[in-house]
C-alpha cells in the first residue's frame, strides 16, 4: 500500500500532517512517499492508494498550482479510476476554477467546479458537526476563504458552517475524492470514517487505538451537539 | 490633540482607573479600552513620549520588554510602559493614560510598548515608534494568527516606514519584514554547547521565499531559527550584533558589535533567553547606550525571572514550566526541555484552553503540531495528559509512540498530585498554559506535600 503526501514541506498548516502521523499508526506496513515541491509525483506514474494534500499559506497555494498544472489531466484520470484523495484545508482550492483574491484571480487547475474567495480581513473561524453517510463527523473550520461548488459535498451540515454562506454541504466529493475545508486533523477525530476511509484505500486494519480515539470522539461529539456551547 | 471627545475620553479612563485602583486592580486596559469606545481616534490623539520603543513577534516579546524596561530604568531613564498590562491597542492606550496629565500631556521621555503582532494595523497609524524589536516570527492560535506568512504581511503592511527595525537576522520570517525600513539585525553563532536541532514538526520556512528551492540551513537551532541558504544566493541575514560565545559558567556573553568584541553579563542560562538579551543589547546600542553603561544596568537588573519555578525535597525535583498553550512550538521548546533533563521523570501536562472548555469545545488541531515525540522516551516514565481534553492528550502521546502504560488520562488537575508514581520519578515536570498558572501553583503545593510525605 502507497499513500503519496503532496509537497508537504508547505503543505503543513494548523496540525493537519497529524493525519498522516495517524496513518502510518493506522498502517504500519505501506509506504509513505512524501513528493517535495522540486520532485516529480508519484501519481504521474502509479496509482496510490492515497493521495494526501494539507493545508499551506495563500503564497503557497500560487507555487503548488504552478507544480500541479501540467498534472491536471493525470488528476482527473485518477479522480475518475477511484483513487482515493484527502485535500485538507484550502488545499482543494487549488484544484477549483479559480481563487478571487482582493480584486485578483488566481486561476486554478480547474479539476474541480469550485470557486473559491478570500477575505484575509476576516478570519472565520468555527466548530463544525456534520453527517456523512450514516456517520456524524466532527471538525474545525479556521479559514480566510469559502467557495462556492456544483460539485457534491463531502458532508450534511449540521451545526456550524458549509463549503460557502449558506452551503448546506461541507467540503467536495467525487468518487473517492474527498476534499474538505475541515481542520483537525479529520481522521483522528473521526474514527467511523477512518474506518471506513481505510476500506476505500483497500485495506482490511483496524484504526489504530481505537478505544482512546473512540472515547475522545464521543466526548467530543456530545459537546459539538450541545446548544449551549457556541461554535466559535 | 484634542476636541471636547478627547478630553471627556481622558478623563473618564482615568477616574475609571482611580476606580479600580481603589478597588485593588492592577495592570487591567480597561480604561484604555473605555477611552478608545468614547474617542475612536483616542490613540492618536494622546500625548506621546520623545521616543517610543515598540516589541512585537511571537516568542519573547514579554521578556524583551521587561528586560528593556528594566535596563533603562537602571540607566535612569523615567519608562512609560504596559508592562502590567495588555499588548492590544487598548493596553497601549491604558499605558499612555497613565503617562499623560490631565490635560493630555505625556510626562515620559520613552515609553517602551510590548505590541501584539495583530494589533499591529490599529496601533501603528496612531503609535509610530522611533524603534521596533521583532523578536521572532513562528506559527501561534490559528484562529487569532493564522500562520506566520499572514502576520508578517500585516506587520509590512502596518508598520510605520519611519521605525528603525531591530532583527533576528537566524529567523528567515521576522527578518525579512518591512523591507523598506532601516534595520539592524541580531544573531547568534553555533555555541559550544549546542548540538544540531532534533527533527521538528513545525518548520515554517524550509523553502526560499525567492525561487522555491529547498534551503540548506548551515545550522538549524530550533525550528526554523538558524542560518540558512539557498543556491539562487538567497541567505540569511548577516548580524551587526552577533553572539559569538555564551560562558554559562561565569554567566557571560560575548558578543561582536559591527566587528568589535565586547563581553555582557549573561542574564539567563538558556539559549532562547540569549536571543532576547541579544535584542535588548542591540536596541539600547542603538539608542546610544554604551557597552559601560549596558553592562552596569545588566549587572543591577539581574537574571531573568525564567518561567521555571523550581522545588525539592531529599533529592526529587518538581519543577514548574510555563508555556503558552496553542503555541506549538512554545510547547515544543518545553517538551525538548524536559527530555534533555537527566533522570527518571514524570510529566504533568495542563494545557486546556481555560476559555473554550466551557464555553464551546477546543479545537486541538495544533497539538499536532507540537513534538510529543520527544516525550517518547525510557528515562520519562508517567505522562499525566489533564483536563476536559485529556483522552486527545492521550492519543497524541499514543500516535507519538508512547507506551499506554505510561499515561494517565486525569479529568481535573486537582488529582494530579494523588495519581504521580513518586517512587518512580527522580523528577516531576509541572507543565503548564498561561492561564493555568494559579491552578499549578496549587498543583505544585499538593505535590510538594506527597513528595514530603513520600521521602519521610
Amino acid at each position: 500500500m502507497k499513500v503519496e503526501i503532496l509537497y508537504p514541506e508547505i503543505c503543513n498548516l494548523f496540525g493537519d500532517t497529524g493525519n498522516i502521523r495517524y496513518l502510518m499508526r493506522c498502517l504500519p506496513e505501506a509506504e509513505f512517499i512524501r513528493t517535495a515541491l522540486s520532485g516529480e509525483p508519484l501519481f504521474l506514474k502509479s496509482e496510490p492508494n492515497l493521495i494526501y494534500m494539507g493545508p499551506m499559506s495563500e503564497k503557497s497555494q500560487e507555487r503548488v498550482i504552478e507544480r500541479l498544472k501540467p498534472c491536471k489531466e493525470r488528476i482527473i484520470e485518477l479522480i475518475d479510476n477511484g483513487v482515493c484523495f484527502l485535500f485538507t484545508g484550502n488545499s482543494m482550492e487549488v484544484l477549483g476554477e479559480y481563487i478571487e483574491a482582493g480584486g485578483t484571480r488566481i486561476e486554478g487547475l480547474g479539476v474541480l467546479k469550485l470557486r473559491a474567495k478570500r477575505d484575509m480581513k476576516n478570519r472565520f473561524n468555527s466548530l463544525f458537526l456534520g453527517k456523512f453517510e450514516d456517520m456524524e463527523i466532527v471538525g474545525f473550520h479556521s479559514r480566510f476563504s469559502s467557495a462556492e461548488s456544483e460539485e457534491g459535498g463531502f458532508a450534511e451540515v449540521v451545526r456550524g458552517c458549509g463549503t460557502g454562506a449558506g452551503s448546506v454541504t461541507e467540503g467536495v466529493r467525487r468518487n473517492n475524492f474527498f476534499g474538505t475545508y475541515l481542520l483537525g486533523p479529520l481522521l483522528v477525530l473521526n474514527p467511523d470514517f477512518t474506518q471506513y476511509f481505510l476500506r476505500l484505500m483497500g485495506s482490511e486494519a483496524k484504526i489504530a487505538f481505537e478505544d482512546t480515539a473512540r472515547r475522545a470522539y464521543a466526548l467530543r461529539l456530545a459537546e459539538f451537539r450541545d446548544q449551549k456551547r457556541h461554535l466559535d | 490633540m484634542g476636541t471636547l471627545r478627547f478630553y471627556f475620553a481622558l478623563w473618564c479612563a482615568k477616574l475609571i482607573k482611580l476606580l479600580l485602583i481603589l478597588v485593588g486592580r492592577k495592570g487591567t486596559y480597561f480604561s484604555g479600552k473605555a477611552a478608545i469606545k468614547i474617542c475612536p481616534d483616542f490613540l492618536g490623539r494622546i500625548g506621546k513620549p520623545e521616543t517610543i520603543i515598540g516589541v512585537t513577534g511571537t516568542n519573547g516579546k514579554t521578556t524583551v520588554c521587561n528586560m528593556i524596561t528594566d535596563l533603562l530604568e537602571a540607566c535612569g531613564e523615567d519608562v512609560l510602559s504596559n508592562r502590567l498590562g495588555s499588548n492590544i491597542n487598548a493596553g497601549v492606550a491604558a499605558a499612555l493614560i497613565d503617562g499623560a496629565s490631565l490635560s493630555g500631556r505625556c510626562r515620559k521621555g520613552i515609553a517602551v510598548l510590548e505590541i501584539d503582532e495583530r494589533s499591529a494595523r490599529l496601533v501603528y497609524p496612531y503609535v509610530r515608534p522611533d524603534y521596533i524589536v521583532c523578536t521572532n516570527l513562528f506559527r501561534d492560535s490559528m484562529r487569532r494568527n493564522a500562520h506566520p506568512e499572514y502576520i508578517a504581511s500585516v506587520l509590512t503592511e502596518h508598520m510605520p516606514k519611519a521605525s528603525k527595525l531591530i532583527l533576528n537576522a537566524d529567523d528567515l520570517i521576522s527578518s525579512a519584514i518591512a523591507p523598506e525600513n532601516e534595520r539592524v539585525y541580531f544573531g547568534m553563532d553555533r555555541l559550544e554547547c549546542e548540538s544540531e536541532a532534533r527533527e521538528n514538526i513545525v518548520m515554517d520556512i524550509s523553502v526560499c521565499p525567492v525561487c522555491g528551492r529547498t534551503l540548506e540551513f548551515e545550522f538549524r537551532r530550533y525550528h526554523h531559527i538558524g542560518r540558512a541558504r539557498c543556491e539562487c544566493g538567497f541567505a540569511s541575514a548577516a548580524p551587526d550584533y552577533k553572539a559569538v560565545s555564551a560562558d554559562f559558567k561565569n554567566m557571560e556573553l560575548k558578543v561582536l558589535e559591527r566587528g568589535e568584541a565586547r563581553k555582557y553579563t549573561l542574564v539567563s542560562d538558556t539559549v532562547f533567553n540569549i536571543y532576547n538579551e541579544l535584542a535588548a543589547i542591540t536596541l539600547l546600542r542603538e539608542l546610544g547606550r554604551t557597552p559601560e553603561e549596558i553592562e552596569s544596568a545588566l549587572k543591577r537588573t539581574g537574571i531573568v525571572q525564567s518561567r521555571f519555578r523550581e522545588e525539592s525535597v531529599g533529592g526529587k525535583k518538581v519543577t514548574m514550566l510555563m508555556a503558552k498553550g496553542l503555541n506549538a512550538v512554545a510547547c515544543s521548546r518545553g517538551f525538548d526541555h524536559v527530555s534533555r533533563e537527566q533522570g527518571k521523570k514524570v510529566v504533568a501536562l495542563m494545557y486546556d484552553d481555560i476559555f473554550d472548555e466551557k464555553q464551546t469545545s477546543e479545537n486541538i488541531a495544533w497539538i499536532y503540531d507540537v513534538d510529543y515525540e520527544f516525550l517518547n522516551s525510557d528515562d520519562i516514565v508517567q505522562i499525566i495528559p489533564c483536563g476536559v481534553r485529556a483522552l486527545d492528550g492521550k492519543l497524541r502521546l499514543l500516535i507519538a509512540g508512547v507506551p499506554e502504560e505510561k499515561i494517565t488520562t486525569l479529568r481535573s488537575e486537582g488529582e494530579i498530585a494523588g495519581a504521580i508514581r513518586y517512587n518512580d520519578a527522580d523528577r516531576i515536570f509541572l507543565l503548564y498554559d498561561v492561564y493555568r498558572y494559579d491552578i499549578a501553583l496549587k498543583v505544585l503545593d499538593e505535590v510538594m506535600k506527597k513528595v514530603r510525605e513520600v521521602h519521610q
